[in-house]
């Protein structure tokens, strides 16, 4: 990149070309009022407040947002003119506005109050007009009053560009020109309250604040969000022990500031007066409160009874997807070394058993080796059973800045016609039949080898087994394979264009391959793609970067499977039966597994407990009850087990059942470390005490682990981390301290040190899976994530459940008509397991015969109807 | 903004279907379709917006705010006649505001209205361009110049009387 030398208030600075002054001041530490330029949105220029003086070759006038720097520009900010200039914008400003500061939300943190004081103005030589419009609040999270706003055009951009809804618009024109919605019409958007973070006045506020204290009485602690598996820092705003509202960091973190509905408004559960605040402890079958000191001391006196009538392996343990790695590794060492069994696990490994042996391949190979934040960085963007919208909303939006940007093409593949806006010029939906997406990965590999569109003969020498692929491809039929998908021959032909198009091609492989009965075998066929994909063989000469990216659906999905909550693996994918690994974890635990430890059933733990082999259940941080993918087998198995102990923040369904009910602390009440889907290890910081009696997860597990007479003695997540560094190689580097200021990413450190591994070509059969027919039900049942909800935190957030009360069944239009469902009717989707009653939403986003309940309305239990991933159910109208 | 509301009536989507037709997939076409859209139903009703919106792929917000910048286009139904009554400096200096008392009295509407009877609508607009023989008043494109509220009476009761 060319660079330009120029000097601002008379320090020299060396900027990009083609960026404005105002940037080029803002990186340099030089302050330039202005309300409408804002670094992550296009510029507007509207606000005429950033005038500065520019010597070129003449002295003159500009809008700094508005005017790139050039070689030997001389720039003054501050001189009399220019400041009286400023003044007289302000006085403009301020003539409708009705500077309510002392009743303001936004004061103290008001850039428009900011400036004002600043230029010390003085009052204005106009008579004020102040607007009068009425305050709108027509949703449960965002207010907007218009008396405030200095229409600079923030908002509307940030909900255009970053957010892809364009919910809100300047409407009328001249001195009528209020920001609002088509025909006044009440907000509908995804409320992800970008608008209220960029705008520079109180126009825009969180209603989840509502007063509840004032900007400069909160201590602001950055965090990592507790919900999904972006990994978005959040920054939450306390009060006198309490968490107020929650605001976000245009430079911290991976997100730019940018949060969905859950980061931002999903904070309420943190004081919900529904949290666990006592031990609990079951006695004539109901659970009352008691202390620490005896529920510990029962907890660990019936494990060791267990442990010695039935050996260790007779207690199972799950893990949670939302603690952190440090609760969970402390977990998996408690059961392996205190309890003496293997037999735990978590919900993320559970339903996408092959995953992470999968992903770990990947990243050896390198082809998992960029962080979620490259997205933005994108040539070529590829959703593959992800619907980027509901289940990762900000990876979306990063998505959309390199669509915005840098020109980025756009492929998404899905059963489902899922939501995406963008303004891709190369927009390609491949809209495929329902298990039928190996095929389609095949086709496109098919295509890329046809026509060779990358270099075959350097793919033939750099990597094993491409011989085999081709013979393999060449009996394939593209014709056939567009009949068996529903895609046709162009579309699948146009994407293979764009994904062998030089530059930075990120793929993401979402749930539906992943949680797919084949999904070892799609996976497999994608890991084949992207070695094709390899830049060395598109064209420009190995610039770029291919990367699959596994979607993973809560905020520690990957990190409970990275330190070790896994059937036979030690943290860091260490095979448990290989001797030297055992002996060095063993060493350095001071411990000896006992040889049943190894004595491995295939079954998992769940299994185990239906065939009566568990007698007891530890269950830290994980609705098993709702979220095990058939609910009737995890209802019975449970039943089976004598002692559960659930260790939770509210009394869950599965807590319920639960013989000791341990509370523990939320996100915002501990520190230790998340990983996210893109491989990356954030710090969460500890904001507020833990209500009540409740205590971070790991201090329970230490307790635990001291009755029964073993020492754990640490003292904070940060001994935890740096024991889990000096265990697995994967974490080598990282640091607990560091982490404060910099991320860590655990695939690039590992891709690097096995930069030399030669892919070998997998040879993956193009088959559909099989979609049992059935002829009393005739539809298939798909669930997925939502946008506004996510297990049991968002049901606790009060704002969520008001935005998002109910959760809907959408049908197909078609169907909907044949079986006279309207918008709303209460619908019954039965299938041979059960039968659930919910409202319909009638859409054409979804293919005939498919019917899709999310399955993150925790208080719907979708599982009850399932018994396999694609289950067959009945649909109809429920009459009264 | 929907007061007088056209919900009751109903829209026939079909029209702005076929204007639509010839815009799929061409970029910055929402002017042209909202020009066209309007000479079709007169006005831009709500539903002809919603569907404008989902065919060009834009949200109605957007679109709104495009309708609503641009003086051409209108939301509301607008009558046969369309009384535009001058406030620019010459006219208004020659006591413009007795006219649009006259009107308001006369048709029982404020600015921007439209009679019951779908006959006339009421504007006032800027400088007509015929200062010389300020005070002006346009009705659609004919234009009545050194008017008088009286004069403007007998005027408005011949469109009356010769009717659609
Ligand atoms: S909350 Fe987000 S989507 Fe809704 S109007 Fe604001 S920026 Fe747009
Ligand atoms: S509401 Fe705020 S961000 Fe939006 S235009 Fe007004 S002042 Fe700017
Ligand atoms: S839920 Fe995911 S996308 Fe939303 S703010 Fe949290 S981490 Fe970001
Ligand atoms: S910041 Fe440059 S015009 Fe507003
Ligand atoms: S002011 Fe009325 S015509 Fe010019």
């Amino acid at each position: 990149m060319k660079t330009i030398h120029l000097v601002i208030e008379d320090k020299p600075i060396i900027a990009p070309e083609g960026i404005n002054i105002f940037q080029a001041s803002l990186d340099n530490g030089i302050y330039i009022p202005g309300l409408c330029y804002h670094p992550k949105l296009s510029q507007f220029g509207g606000c005429r407040l950033c005038m500065v003086e520019v010597t070129e070759r003449r002295t003159g006038h500009r809008f700094a947002c508005a005017h790139p720097v050039s070689e030997g520009m001389i720039v003054k900010v501050n001189t009399p003119k220019v400041i009286r200039y400023r003044k007289s914008v302000m006085e403009y400003l301020l003539v409708h506005h009705e500077l309510s500061c002392p009743i303001c939300d936004k004061a103290g943190e008001c850039s428009l109050q900011d400036i004002t004081h600043e230029l010390n103005q003085s009052p204005s030589r106009f008579k004020a007009v102040r607007m009068d419009y009425p305050m709108v609040r027509d949703n449960p999270v965002l207010e907007l009053n218009r008396n405030r706003c200095i229409l600079c055009g923030r908002c509307v951009s940030t909900c255009k560009e970053i957010e892809g809804i364009a919910a809100i618009d300047f409407q009328n024109r001249g001195i009528k020109t209020v920001i609002g919605t088509a025909f006044d019409r009440p907000l509908e958007c995804s409320f992800c309250g970008g608008c209220v973070a960029v705008c520079p006045t109180g126009a825009w506020q969180d209603r989840t604040l509502g007063f509840k204290g004032r900007s400069w009485e909160f201590s602001k602690v950055p965090t990592i969000c507790p919900y999904c598996s972006v990994g978005c820092t959040i920054i939450l705003n306390t009060k006198m022990e309490s968490v107020r509202r929650v605001t976000s960091d245009d430079y911290l973190g991976i997100n730019e500031g940018n949060l969905c509905i859950k980061g931002r408004f999903g904070h309420e559960f943190i004081h919900s007066p529904e949290r666990i605040k006592t031990p609990l402890i079951r006695k004539n079958g109901e659970l009352y409160p008691t202390s620490w000191d005896e529920a510990i001391e029962y907890v660990a006196k019936r494990f060791q009874q267990i442990k010695n009538e039935h050996g260790g392996t007779a207690i199972g343990g799950i893990g949670s997807e939302k603690c952190t790695n440090e609760d969970n590794y402390l977990f998996q060492k408690f059961c392996r070394s205190v309890l003496g069994t293997d037999n735990i696990d978590n919900m993320a490994n559970i339903k996408s058993p092959a995953l992470n042996g999968l992903i770990y391949e990947s990243v050896i190979h390198g082809m998992t080796s960029a962080s979620l934040k490259e997205i933005e960085h994108a040539n070529t963007l590829f959703f593959i059973g992800a619907d980027m919208t509901e289940a990762h909303p900000v990876a979306g939006s990063m998505a959309r800045k390199a669509i915005r940007l840098n020109n980025a093409n756009l492929i998404i593949a899905n059963v489902r016609g899922v939501q995406f806006n963008s303004i891709a010029r190369n927009d390609i939906r491949l809209k495929y039949a329902l298990g039928s997406q190996i095929i389609l990965i095949n086709a496109l590999i098919k295509v890329i080898i046809d026509e060779k569109l990358v270099d075959l003969e350097k793919v033939e020498t750099s990597t094993n087994n491409f011989d085999k692929l081709r013979s393999l491809i060449d009996k394939f039929d593209r014709e056939e394979a567009s009949k068996i998908t529903g895609v046709t021959q162009d579309a699948i032909r146009n994407a293979a264009l764009l994904l062998t198009k030089p530059g930075n091609c990120y793929i993401i492989c979402g749930k539906d391959i992943e949680e797919n009965p084949l999904a070892e075998d799609a996976i497999r066929a994608l890991m084949n793609l992207c070695a094709l994909l390899n830049p060395a063989y598109r064209g420009d000469a190995g610039s770029g970067k291919v990367s699959l990216f596994f979607s993973r659906s809560h905020n520690n999905s990957q990190g409970v499977n990275d330190v070790g909550v896994v059937p036979g693996f030690l943290p860091g994918y260490v095979n448990i039966n290989d001797a030297s690994n055992k002996e060095k974890i063993e060493k350095s635990w001071g411990v000896k597994f006992p040889d049943t430890i190894l004595k491995k059933d295939a079954e998992n733990v769940i299994d185990l407990a239906l065939n009566s082999k568990l007698k007891a259940l530890y269950i830290m941080g994980e609705n098993l009850v709702v979220n095990y993918p058939n609910g009737k087998k995890i209802k019975e198995a449970c039943k089976k087990i004598d002692f559960i102990v659930v260790q939770d923040t509210f009394l869950t369904e599965t807590a319920q059942l639960a013989d000791v009910v341990l509370p523990a602390a939320t996100f915002a009440e501990k520190e230790g470390t998340f990983t996210n889907m893109g491989m990356t290890v954030q710090r969460i910081n500890k904001a507020v005490k833990p209500v009540g009696d409740a205590k971070p997860d790991w201090q329970i597990i230490c307790s635990l682990a001291q009755k029964m007479g073993h020492s754990c003695s640490y003292v904070s997540p940060k001994e935890i981390l740096t024991e889990i560094e000096t265990i697995s190689p994967m974490y080598a580097g990282i640091n607990y301290d560091r982490l404060k200021r910099k991320e860590f990413h655990w695939a690039s450190s590992v891709s690097n040190k096995n930069k030399s591994t030669r892919y070998t070509f997998s040879m993956v059969k193009p088959r559909s899976s099989e979609i049992r027919k059935n002829k009393d039900f005739p539809f298939v049942l798909l669930t997925g994530a939502s946008l506004n909800h996510q297990g049991t935190f968002s049901r606790h957030s009060k704002s969520l459940m008001s935005v998002a009360p109910e959760c809907f069944v959408e049908i197909n239009k078609k169907d909907a008509q044949v079986l006279q469902i309207n918008n709303g009717d209460r619908v019954a989707i039965e299938s041979d397991q059960n039968k659930l009653t919910l409202k319909a939403k009638v859409t054409s986003k979804l293919p005939e015969r498919v019917v899709f309940v999310s399955e993150d309305y925790e208080w719907v239990p979708v599982n009850i109807l399932r018994d396999r991933v694609h289950t067959s159910v009945k649909i109809y109208k429920e009459t009264v | 903004m929907n007061d007088q509301s056209t919900k009751n009536e109903t829209i026939d989507i079909s029209k702005v279907e076929k204007i639509l037709e010839d815009y799929k997939n061409t970029r910055g076409a929402v002017i042209p379709v909202l020009q066209k859209a309007q000479a079709a139903y007169g006005f831009l009703p709500e539903p002809v917006i919603d569907h404008i919106a989902q065919s060009l792929n834009m949200s109605a917000d957007e679109i709104i705010g495009v309708a609503t910048f641009y003086a051409q286009f209108h939301l509301k139904p607008r009558g046969h006649h369309i009384v535009k009554v001058c406030c620019g400096t010459a006219c208004h200096v020659k006591n413009a505001k007795a006219l649009s008392s006259k009107v308001r009295e006369k048709l029982k509407i404020n600015v921007n209205e439209t009679t019951e009877d779908k006959l006339f609508t009421f504007e006032e607009v800027s400088c007509l361009g015929a200062c010389g023989i300020a005070p002006v008043v346009m009705i659609d494109e004919e234009v009545h110049g050194e008017v008088s509220p009286d004069k403007l009476n007998d005027v408005l009761d011949n469109y009356k009387k010769s009717g659609v």
